[in-house]
């Protein structure tokens, strides 16, 4: 039976039956119990969960309903030092508005904080990609511009009268050497790309993938898109490096939410998954505008795009991550609509 | 006068790109000097013939554009093809703003850059020819007498010899004589080419031959 929640809510109804059921029990409490047991104060506990998991708006309902429920609860206890209770009443009010406020403040910070992360770590990999396609580019220009100049001068030397052989020779000899050198450049490259490879560890993708989703939780709420988790259970664990398989992930999730862009409807579902043996999968459902494309495999080739600010990398990046790591990845169309795009993880060995 | 073969230069830090264009432009006739560095450029001695300058952006020491432009405002502004691995506009426009004749990104159309070499070419050999002519002129200028440059001075302005006699206190006669003298040493047919030599000189104090 596969797990099903709903991000944005996170179980939303059972909290708040929870919560419910939390605030009706220190209300009775407060209520039975004379005046100079302040048991009010314990409101804080539903206003600082209330914090992790509701808006800003909703949290001051709820702390508003706290604080009138302590007024209630003064109203209809009969037992007690009415003076006592006036001042406990008081204190708890107090505490319920001063704790609503500083954790309504903390969790704006955090927020706050978590983009700017977010952005930062977007930008440092845009520009990092931009100057090293810069130097690669240079690099590789040097050696093919040397091949261009030999082939038009060895053309030249032939068509001479007379042709001159020997000239013509050792351009074609020059062509050869600097074709090895790009070549060296290229092998070079894949050498560096692999080091980059990072460190793989034995990963549980359920887990990978919920500590991913909190990551692009803004950028669903921005497209007013619903995030939902399919994660099958005793999934085996595969060896990957978990930072390349959140790139993976967030990705793919913000291609899927690209493609809903104006869609009526706006739901991608992260799904985990048995494949075939010895095999993981994670899939991003969109409920799109689904692949354009004839061919599917096209669109993981580096600067393919479809958007008119794509850099047509995400998907090439994708698939050289994957693949590195002894995967697939691959695209196909959503039922009833929609794309899904899978990738493979071959699974860990089961020994420490 | 016999045209010499005339040299095309280049500096560019990579030797595979410095053999390549050697064997090119040597297949369609030019005499080709290659340099590492600028700083090798300048040591390198420059025969007074019809030259241009082929050259890499991104060089080690003084930068290609640093160069370029010292070039330009020196004595000798040699033409620039400017060529680079990965230019972008506005690097372009600055080369080309600071007169390059053209500016190339590699990998480049190998007639884009003959092309660009012929009138790199054509353009020195016609400042070369200018500056002779502009050299031949002074030289002429300089065998001239005081006294007949006095009387050319006053010439070019428009001014009769009775005026200029009155003047400079000589006779008419001095005049005639000085001012037919100093036509013959400037090689002057007319006193209409005898102002326009004059003119030139006057409005090109700066230019030094070499």
């Amino acid at each position: 039976m596969p797990r099903t929640s709903f991000l944005p809510l996170l179980g939303g109804r059972l909290l708040m039956v929870l919560l419910a059921v939390l605030t009706a029990v220190i209300f009775v409490l407060d209520t039975i119990t004379n005046f100079e047991i302040a048991v009010a104060v314990l409101y804080v506990a539903i206003v600082l969960i209330a914090v992790q998991h509701l808006g800003r708006r909703q949290v001051v309902m709820v702390a508003a309903g706290c604080m009138a429920l302590t007024m209630l609860s003064f109203a209809l206890t009969r037992t007690g030092s009415v003076a006592s209770g006036l001042v406990n009443c008081a204190i708890s009010l107090v505490a319920i508005a001063v704790t609503t406020t500083l954790a309504l403040r903390a969790a704006a910070a955090e927020a706050a904080a978590r983009e700017a992360q977010a952005q930062l770590a977007h930008i440092t990999r845009v520009t990092m990609l931009g100057e090293l396609t810069a130097s690669i580019a240079h690099e590789l220009n040097q050696p093919l511009a040397a091949i261009v100049l030999n082939g038009n001068a060895a053309l030249r030397w032939l068509a001479g009268q007379p042709a001159n052989l020997d000239e013509a020779n050792k351009a074609a000899e020059r062509i050869v050497r600097d074709a090895v050198r790009a070549t060296d450049l290229i092998k070079r490259l894949r050498g560096l790309t692999k080091k980059a490879a990072g460190k793989a560890v034995r990963l549980d993708l359920n887990q990978t993938v919920t500590e991913t989703l909190p990551l692009i939780q803004n950028e669903v709420s921005r497209h007013r898109a619903v995030l939902r988790t399919e994660l099958a259970d005793a999934l085996p664990r595969v060896h990957a490096d978990p930072v390349q398989v959140q790139q993976v992930i967030l990705n793919l999730i913000v291609n899927a939410l690209e493609a809903m862009k104006g869609e009526p409807q706006r739901e991608v579902t992260v799904l985990t998954a048995l494949g075939q043996p010895g095999e993981v999968l994670v899939s991003i459902h969109d409920s799109g505008r689904g692949l354009a494309a004839a061919q599917p495999d096209q669109i993981f080739d580096p600067f393919y795009t479809t958007k008119p600010d794509g850099m047509g990398m995400g998907l090439a990046i994708s698939r050289s991550i994957v693949e590195s790591h002894g995967g697939r990845i691959w695209a196909q169309a959503g039922v009833p609509r929609g794309s899904t795009f899978t990738f493979s993880l071959p699974a860990a060995r089961e020994r420490q | 006068m016999t045209e010499q073969k005339p040299i095309v230069f280049v500096i560019d830090d990579d030797p595979a790109i410095r053999e390549a264009l050697d064997s090119l432009l040597r297949s369609v006739g030019h005499d080709v000097r290659c340099f590492a560095s600028v700083a090798a450029f300048l040591d390198a001695a420059k025969p007074d013939i019809a030259s241009c300058l082929v050259l890499d952006v991104r060089l080690p020491g003084k930068s290609g554009m640093d160069f370029q432009k010292e070039l330009t405002h020196s004595e000798t502004p040699l033409p620039v093809i400017m060529m680079t691995g990965h230019g972008d506009i506005a690097m372009s426009v600055q080369a080309m703003k600071a007169g390059a004749i053209d500016f190339l990104p590699k990998p480049f159309r190998e007639q884009d850059l003959l092309d660009a070499i012929t009138t790199a070419l054509d353009k020195d050999r016609s400042r070369r020819i200018h500056v002779a002519e502009l050299d031949a002129l002074r030289a002429r200028l300089a065998t001239l007498s005081d006294g007949e440059r006095d009387v050319v001075a006053q010439v070019v302005l428009g001014r009769l010899n009775k005026q200029i006699a009155g003047d400079l206190a000589i006779s008419e006669i001095t005049v005639k004589v000085r001012r037919a003298r100093a036509m013959r040493k400037m090689q002057a047919g007319s006193l209409a080419e005898l102002v326009k030599m004059i003119d030139r000189l006057a409005t090109e104090p700066s230019a030094q031959g070499h």
